[in-house]
């Protein structure tokens, strides 16, 4: 009884000690991770204006496929891109996982339509490496790759994916 | 009088904007001297200042102004460096000019700064020989003076300003200021004292500047030519005290008007009204369900007024925001005429104005983006356009040019069109032109059409003028027109034939309005027509349809309107339509007509227009989105680009038709080809039907109620060849689930096949009316149900094993 408390204790303050440290240091990066198709993705948590459950949506003619429509978000009209179609995959019905990302950038705004959200993350800059090299970084939607224990996350650039590619 | 008040208080709050931008600009500049753009956007400063300085008569500044200006397109070109000491001077200028408009500001005129030694500091850089004329010896005009004393009060003496230094002229302005000042107050605390009703604030320590500022609308400006004599500032004064006298009420409204308000305050506000009605229309239809559930309940009546109320008053607050935004282009046109004689003066050539349909209401933002470009466009076809007028006679056109100013609407947009009757625009000079210039390449100029030849105009730097004059010549003014065009997502058309004159055309888009729109339906979306493009609404039978040449077209009283069905316009998957009718929306444009054949007439609704964002901006066809009662967004027709978009839809209206569905029935070449859906709530039920159709070998998909196979059947990730319905399911039965079915084109034919344990004659009689073919009793054999579905998906019986 008193080793598994005295466990807890310990682990929590392993936990405190961690986010301390990691407090302390300037350069994490937070992070909200989130998957599309097999693949963990992360955008910079302050890039996000909100989290939404899927709602309906207007098709909006002569776009690309990803480009799914416009929706409502209290008063005010923004494009819906799908990531899966974008990133090369197959549409995917919507889930009770499926969700709106809406993201910022200036005073671009748009939702994205992820399969589900994994966690918060924070991640030190260290931990981050850069898009591989047979990525022409400018054209990149890929900021870096992030390595958290045995994960691997693809970091994209939130302002790179508000701009119209077509 | 009062006009010119309003132009110099435009001018005034434009300047110092400007100028509180340049101070940044520069400090920027001497950071990174190469900056090209940079150098460019200052540039544009000093020479706007100018322009409008110069035909506002304040000629210290444009005198100022245009050394600055000089300097500045040295820089611009390379010519010169901008060191420090370049930079100190220039700074000094600036300076001036801040300190020249805070002077227009408190006395309506620019005399009292002395700018010559600045101004020849400024020429010494620009190689100048520092021979510095200063206005002030500059001053020409004869009639003023003959003019000015007659309206000074008698009580001045007038000393001799023609001989006074500068200094002594400096002393002289104090003077007479002080003892004018010094009079206004007398003058206003005797009204006080005499109990009349005094608009100015309460005497305080700022009367002084506080008078000087309500003074200022009220000033009359400087007679047409007025030199920048010292004299002049008399005259305005004399007038002010002839006004406050006489209407001493009138100047606090006149202040008022210059109530500036940042347009996105103004934007939230106008979306904030929207969300507003778009609750009124919720509030409304709520208030008929409930006045139908509870008739002849006394608090209904209550309810009633509550509503009427709310809708009224939205509605005023409607139209209260809109004027508020709302602006007669006329405020922009009214300065044209005053500004066309001093050019043609200044050209020496004969023009004349004509304005019209300076009514026509724009959006503020608007009309104050078009202020500038318009002086460029004007400036430059006095300039450049019309000719001398003997030239003119030489060519046998009358010796008087014309410029034609107008304004209208034309659907959603808002044309500015400027026409003169001048030479017109030489496509081989203009080409020729950027050539020695650099701007383009010779295999660029080769391929070059009319119209982009024309376009070259607005490039920087591009001048046809061999001579860099007051007016024009710096190859900077039609770039700021196409820059500030651009801005408001407007169009610019050029139309020049050479001889006969140049028609210049602005096409700017509504950015922000509330507008009555068309609701028409296509399959199970919805678009909204401005109603301002639609002539009428006809039904027609699909027999009145022709193909003339692969084109669908109708006969439309004695017309043949030419037909296009909007889903081929919007790409909707459209399914052949066993209607035997179509509604038919008759756009007009202009002189242009189009026949729009859509599904459904939903009805007219007041729409508030919302941008698509910088995201989906520019899509052809769509002018934007609006915002529906239930939540929805809906797409706004674009009736312009619709036009034209007609033009390039192949396919007849009947043919396209054909084709979709032809692409919906593939060839099955295997058992699994063959889709059908199970929707049941019981899981028993569904495994029964599953273990009974699972030997055909075909693919199976399961819903548990109605919304969820509908929800499937919008995903549309299969090709469904039949349905084995279930008819008691929670959240949507059975008979709403086809009804609801059968009202997707897509899916008029697909076979519904009822399973059910309801046997009783009416349960078949409205399985029958919700368009289901088969009616299955459970229990039944395996063997029949399979059966059944074969029978109903056409199976083909090589497939069975």
């Amino acid at each position: 009884m008193s080793d598994k408390l005295k466990d807890v204790i310990n682990k929590q303050n392993e936990q405190q000690n961690q986010d301390e440290s990691l407090t302390q240091l300037d350069d994490v990066v937070q992070l909200v991770g989130f998957i599309i198709g097999d693949e963990e993705y992360a955008v910079p948590i302050l890039s996000i204006q909100e989290i939404i459950k899927p709602f309906t949506w207007t098709r909006v003619p002569q776009v690309p496929g990803y480009v799914k429509g416009v929706f409502n978000m209290r008063g005010a009209v923004i494009p819906l891109i799908d990531l899966r179609l974008k990133f090369g995959l197959t549409e995917q019905k919507h889930t009770d996982e499926t969700r709106f990302i809406v993201m910022k950038h200036g005073d671009e705004v748009a939702g994205f339509v992820i399969d589900r959200l994994t966690m918060a993350l924070r991640i030190k800059k260290a931990n981050i490496g850069p898009a591989p090299d047979t990525i022409n970084a400018d054209d990149s939607l890929i900021d870096g790759v992030g390595k958290e224990k045995d994960r691997i996350i693809t970091i994209l650039k939130p302002d790179r994916l508000l701009q119209r590619d077509f | 009088m009062d006009e010119f008040q309003e132009i110099l208080q435009d001018f005034l709050v434009e300047s110092f904007e400007l100028v509180e931008k340049l101070d940044e600009d520069l400090v920027e500049l001497e950071s990174n001297p190469e900056d090209l753009e940079l150098l460019n956007g200052i540039f544009r400063v000093a020479h706007t200042v100018k322009g409008a300085s110069s035909f506002l008569n304040m000629d210290v500044l444009t005198h100022l102004t245009h050394h600055m200006e000089n300097i500045l397109n040295k820089a611009r070109h390379g010519e010169l460096i901008i060191t420090p000491d370049v930079m100190d001077v220039i700074l000094e200028s600036i300076d001036l000019m801040k300190q020249l408009l805070e002077t227009i500001r408190d006395t309506s005129s620019d005399a009292g700064v002395d700018v010559s030694e600045c101004v020849a500091r400024l020429d010494k850089i620009d190689g100048g020989d520092g021979n510095v004329e200063t206005p002030v010896v500059e001053a020409p005009a004869e009639p003023v003076q003959e003019e000015a004393p007659v309206e000074e009060t008698p009580a001045e003496d007038e000393p001799d300003y023609e001989n006074m230094s500068d200094e002594d002229v400096e002393a002289e302005i104090a003077r007479l200021l002080e003892q004018r000042q010094a009079e206004d107050r007398a003058k206003r605390e005797a009204k006080i004292a005499a109990g009349e009703s005094v608009p100015e604030a309460p005497p305080s320590p700022d009367e002084v500047s506080e008078e000087k500022k309500d003074e200022k609308p009220s000033a009359p400006p400087p007679p047409p030519p007025p030199p920048p004599k010292p004299s002049k500032r008399e005259k305005p004064k004399a007038k002010i005290e002839d006004e406050s006298k006489a209407a001493p009420a009138k100047k606090a409204p006149v202040v008022e008007q210059t109530i500036r308000v940042d347009v996105k305050r103004l934007d939230h506000l106008m979306n904030l009204i929207g969300e507003l009605v778009l609750a009124k229309n919720r509030l409304i239809k709520i208030n008929d369900d409930v006045e139908e559930r509870y008739e002849g309940e006394e608090f209904l009546e209550e309810l009633n007024q509550v509503v009427s109320i709310v809708s009224l008053v939205t509605t005023d607050l409607q139209i209260a925001v809109m004027k508020t935004r709302m602006l007669p282009v006329g405020k922009v046109f009214n300065k044209f005429p005053r500004m066309i004689r001093d050019l043609t003066r200044e050209l020496h050539k004969k023009i004349e104005l004509e304005i019209s349909g300076e009514d026509t209401e724009l959006d503020k933002s608007i009309v104050e983006e078009i202020g500038d470009p318009l002086v460029h466009i004007i400036r430059n076809s006095c300039d450049h356009g019309v000719e001398d007028p003997e030239t003119r006679i030489a060519a046998g056109k009358e010796e008087t040019g014309t410029i034609k100013l107008k304004a209208y609407n034309e659907g959603n947009q808002i044309v500015i069109q400027i026409d003169d009757d001048g030479k017109g625009l030489d496509v081989e000079m203009l080409k020729d032109k950027c050539l020695d210039k650099g701007l383009i390449t010779e295999k660029e100029a080769d391929q070059m059409s009319d119209k982009e030849a024309f376009a070259l105009i607005f490039r920087p730097g591009f001048s046809t003028a061999a001579q860099v004059t007051n007016v024009s010549g710096r190859g900077v003014g039609m770039d700021v027109v196409k820059t500030n065009i651009e801005k408001l997502n407007g169009i610019i058309d050029i139309d020049s034939e050479l001889g006969i004159g140049t028609s210049i055309k602005l096409k700017i888009p509504l950015t922000l309005a509330i507008i009555q729109a068309l609701l028409v339906g296509v399959q199970e979306e919805a678009y909204a027509i401005p109603l301002a493009s639609v002539m009428e609404t006809v039904r027609i039978s699909t027999d009145e349809i022709y193909t003339v040449e692969g084109r669908s077209v109708m006969r439309l009283r004695d017309e043949v309107l030419s037909l296009v069905h909007i889903g081929d316009i919007f790409e909707v998957e459209r399914i052949i339509d066993g209607g035997e009718h179509a509604y038919v929306v008759v756009l007009g444009l202009g002189a242009q007509k189009l026949g729009l054949i859509v599904d459904t007439l939903v009805g007219q609704e007041e729409i508030v227009i919302k941008s698509l964002g910088e995201y989906l901006k520019g899509i052809e066809g769509i002018a934007g989105a609006t915002i529906r009662g239930d939540g929805g967004v809906t797409l706004i027709v674009d009736v312009v680009a619709l036009m034209d978009m007609a033009k390039n839809v192949k396919s007849s209206v009947n043919q396209s038709a054909a084709n979709s569905s032809d692409g919906v029935i593939k060839e099955k070449t295997q058992a699994s080809d063959y889709t059908v859906m199970i929707v049941d709530d019981s899981k028993t039920d569904r495994t029964i039907m599953r273990k009974s159709l699972e030997p055909l070998g075909i693919t199976l998909v399961e819903a548990s109620d109605g919304q969820e196979a509908l929800n499937t059947l919008k995903q549309s990730e299969h090709n469904f060849d039949a349905m084995l319905i279930d008819i008691e399911m929670p959240r949507m039965d059975g008979y709403t689930l086809a009804t609801e079915i059968k009202k997707y084109n897509r899916y008029k034919t697909l076979p519904l096949i009822a399973v059910t344990s309801r046997t009783s004659k009416s349960d078949r009689m409205r399985g029958v009316e919700s368009g289901m073919v088969e009616y299955i009793t459970k229990p039944y054999s395996a063997d029949y149900l399979s059966s059944v579905v074969q029978r109903n998906v056409n199976f083909k019986s090589e497939f069975l094993s």
